[in-house]
């Protein structure tokens, strides 16, 4: 009974989100029709605007077209998934944080110092800089881990408080340090060639770093689900009296968990600075790390998930964007949608049957 | 025995001085302190919000907007005060939704928090662009903020008609006023109510306080509810009064700044409060350093570093109880 209780829950919990992304898009568009003058169509361009498009061209043959945009859903899809990677692994073992910003933005820093200065002979330029991209993110989540695990400081705050900390540092060291004086806006200096990644698909920064969003995810399931420390940060998470109790390493299981999301936080910088701008300006816009926390929230911090969940934002983000260049509604909506869907997941149970009863029972009482 | 008038000046001037830093401090922290007051409210009854800081952003932006389509036939004094009760609303019914999901959804109530943060951001965003046109601010339309309120007959004592009325007698805003007022509320409710015990009863040990016949659930609607409307507050008078304008995310973290105060303070009013004027100090001094020849993001680093040492420290004598 149990048993085929436990194969039933993933279906159930599947058609569950279904439901909740319908539900979601279709609130969307009830917002939309409340202030846009075309609501359907711009819903429409919001669902199928990261569509590519099969063309049959003048010259007879059939072309691929808003490949470019595409192009977009894929690099934010390898963002997404690392940052979603990022904050579902601290969230295994309970600990809310929210720093990927900070760790992001200190990642792609340190992967710029690399580049800038010492890149290394050919092809080992690239693992230098992801190397120490990743290590600064694991320094700096770590740094989290460790004030909430000595001193009890609530995550939350402190990896806000990080984030800024981190994105301040951040500007000031490409402002006084960094910038290319040739440069006509506050950046530094193009990376060297070896120090960045060819595009595989024509005019979009669609790289071999693709791969490495899928490989970081098996590597979180392996992770957690194989190894001792997962064991011991899933533990700490789901029973954290049980863990202390049996003398399980908790303080290290937070401190490392925060750590290790930090790492693929700073290997999104990493790809955000190699792969995507090939260079860094100061104004990088903060606040994808919080949409990866979107993205684990949906993933339900299952590594094998966050993959899926980060193209289907990356997919909405891009919709939203085509939506926002062709129709009077802005791109923000998808992400009222997307915390939307959140919204609606996180609920165990929706208790209607029994308020329907609760309210019919007042009536007739009255 | 008499001063030299020289000196007497220098001291008033000096004593000016301070207590134009001290009412620059308290409106920084007022918002903070409203919010860090739900947040309190919230975690004695076992069921912290940390949507505080999406509460605050809608209710400024509910605010404002509502100020400004407030129905015609209203007279114009009453504007304000229609928008602060449309912010107050819409604090409500976020911390409603938050309520309703964690205690009759069963969902985990610092995600459904965290949700409901994103969700205010983009929102108030994407609402702004298609209301006002613009995704950056309200500053093209005149907003009515919430009056001031100014004490007369004190011109003769001029430290006092500073501390009273502020700098050249503009008055301090309803909600500073307010905030006082508040607070002696929530103690005499804590403390001398029987609805407060048990609203503390519910978060100490809500297996024992629901044995003992008190509606845990309940007291967790109360607690969750008034919360927002505290946290709505402070972000009303963000909008209605620090500002008179709406900017996209202009709360900037304040409503992790007061979780932070309730943390620091130890969960007892005074420390919250304390904490609150504490961080609003922190502020005030950056915006002071800001005109100095430091580089602004060295500036901009201060506040959060502050905090994160104050909150370390605080934390400090509770390490070795937990981990090993």
């Amino acid at each position: 009974m149990k048993a085929a209780m436990y194969s039933l829950l993933p279906r159930a919990r599947s058609m569950r989100l279904i439901a909740a992304i319908g539900v979601a898009l279709l609130a969307g568009l009830a917002l939309m029709a409340c202030v846009s003058s075309e609501p359907l169509r711009a819903w429409l361009i919001l669902l199928t605007g990261a569509l590519p498009e099969l063309r049959h061209g003048t010259d007879g043959a059939w072309h691929w077209h808003r490949l470019v945009r595409f192009g977009t859903v894929l690099e934010d899809t390898v963002n997404l998934s690392l940052l979603g990677l990022a904050v579902a692994i601290p969230f295994r073992a309970r600990q809310f944080s929210l720093g990927a910003d900070g760790q992001l933005f200190l990642g792609a820093l340190a992967g710029a110092v690399v580049a800038l200065y010492w890149p290394g002979p050919g092809w080992l330029a690239l693992l230098l800089c992801a190397a120490a991209a990743m290590l600064a993110g694991f320094l700096w989540g770590g740094a989290t881990g460790v004030l909430k695990q000595c001193c009890g400081a609530n995550e939350m705050v402190v990896s806000l408080m990080l984030n800024l900390i981190a994105i301040e540092f951040y500007r000031l060291v490409i402002l006084y340090c960094l910038r290319d004086p040739n440069a006509g806006f506050p950046a530094t200096a193009f990376f060297p060639d070896k120090a960045t990644f060819a595009p595989l698909l024509a005019q979009t920064n669609v790289t071999w770093m693709l791969v490495a969003a899928p490989l970081a995810a098996l590597a979180t399931a392996l992770l957690l689900g194989r190894t001792t420390l997962g064991y011991e940060i899933r533990v700490t998470g789901s029973a954290p009296d049980f863990a202390h109790a049996a003398g399980l390493p908790v303080g290290r299981a937070v401190v490392l968990s925060m750590a290790l999301g930090g790492a693929l936080a700073g290997l999104a910088g990493f790809h955000v600075g190699h792969a995507l701008l090939k260079r860094l300006p100061v104004d990088l816009t903060p606040g994808l790390g919080l949409e990866g926390l979107l993205v684990a929230l949906l993933a339900r911090h299952q590594p094998r998930s966050v993959v899926p969940a980060a193209f289907f934002y990356a997919w909405l983000r891009a919709g939203g964007q085509a939506m926002e260049r062709s129709t009077d509604v802005s791109r923000e909506i998808a992400l009222v949608i997307q915390a939307l869907v959140i919204l609606l997941v996180v609920a165990q149970r929706w208790p209607l049957a029994a308020w329907m009863r609760r309210l019919a029972a007042r009536r007739a009482h009255a | 025995m008499t001063m030299p008038t020289s000196m007497t000046l220098e001291l008033a001037g000096w004593a000016g001085t301070a207590l134009v830093v001290a009412l620059a401090v308290l409106r920084a922290a007022t918002p903070v302190m409203y919010a860090a007051l739900g947040g309190l409210l919230s975690e004695l009854s076992g069921s912290i919000n940390v949507a505080l800081e999406g509460i605050m952003l809608v209710a400024a932006f509910a605010g404002v907007i509502g100020a400004i389509h407030a129905p015609a036939q209203l007279p114009v004094e009453l504007l304000p005060w229609w928008g602060a009760a449309m912010g107050l609303a819409a604090a409500l019914l976020l911390a409603g939704v938050l309520a309703v999901l964690h205690l009759e959804c069963g969902a985990d109530l610092i995600v459904v928090g965290i949700a409901l943060n994103l969700l205010a951001g983009g929102l108030t965003i994407f609402l702004l662009a298609e209301l006002v046109g613009d995704k950056g601010s309200t500053a093209g339309i005149a907003t009515p903020p919430l009056p001031s309120l100014r004490i007369g007959g004190l011109a003769g004592l001029p430290l006092l008609d500073l501390l009273v009325n502020g700098e050249e007698g503009r008055g301090h805003h309803v909600l500073i006023w307010a905030a006082p007022f508040v607070v002696g509320a929530l103690w005499l409710f804590l403390c001398h109510t029987r609805a407060g015990a048990w609203l503390r009863a519910a978060g100490e040990n809500p297996a024992a306080a629901h044995a003992a016949g008190i509606p845990v659930k309940r007291m967790r609607y109360v607690a969750l509810l008034a919360s927002g409307a505290l946290a709505g507050l402070g972000g009303i008078y963000l909008s209605m009064g620090y500002l008179t304008l709406f900017q996209a995310d202009m709360t900037a973290g304040r409503g992790f700044l007061a979780l932070a105060a309730v943390f620091v303070g130890r969960r007892s009013l005074g420390g919250v409060g304390a904490a609150a004027l504490l961080f609003g100090a922190a502020a005030v001094a950056a915006t002071r350093l800001g005109t100095s020849t430091l580089p602004p993001q060295l500036v901009y680093m201060l506040p959060p570093a502050l905090t994160i040492a104050v909150l370390a420290l605080t934390g400090w004598r509770r390490r070795g109880r937990r981990g090993r």
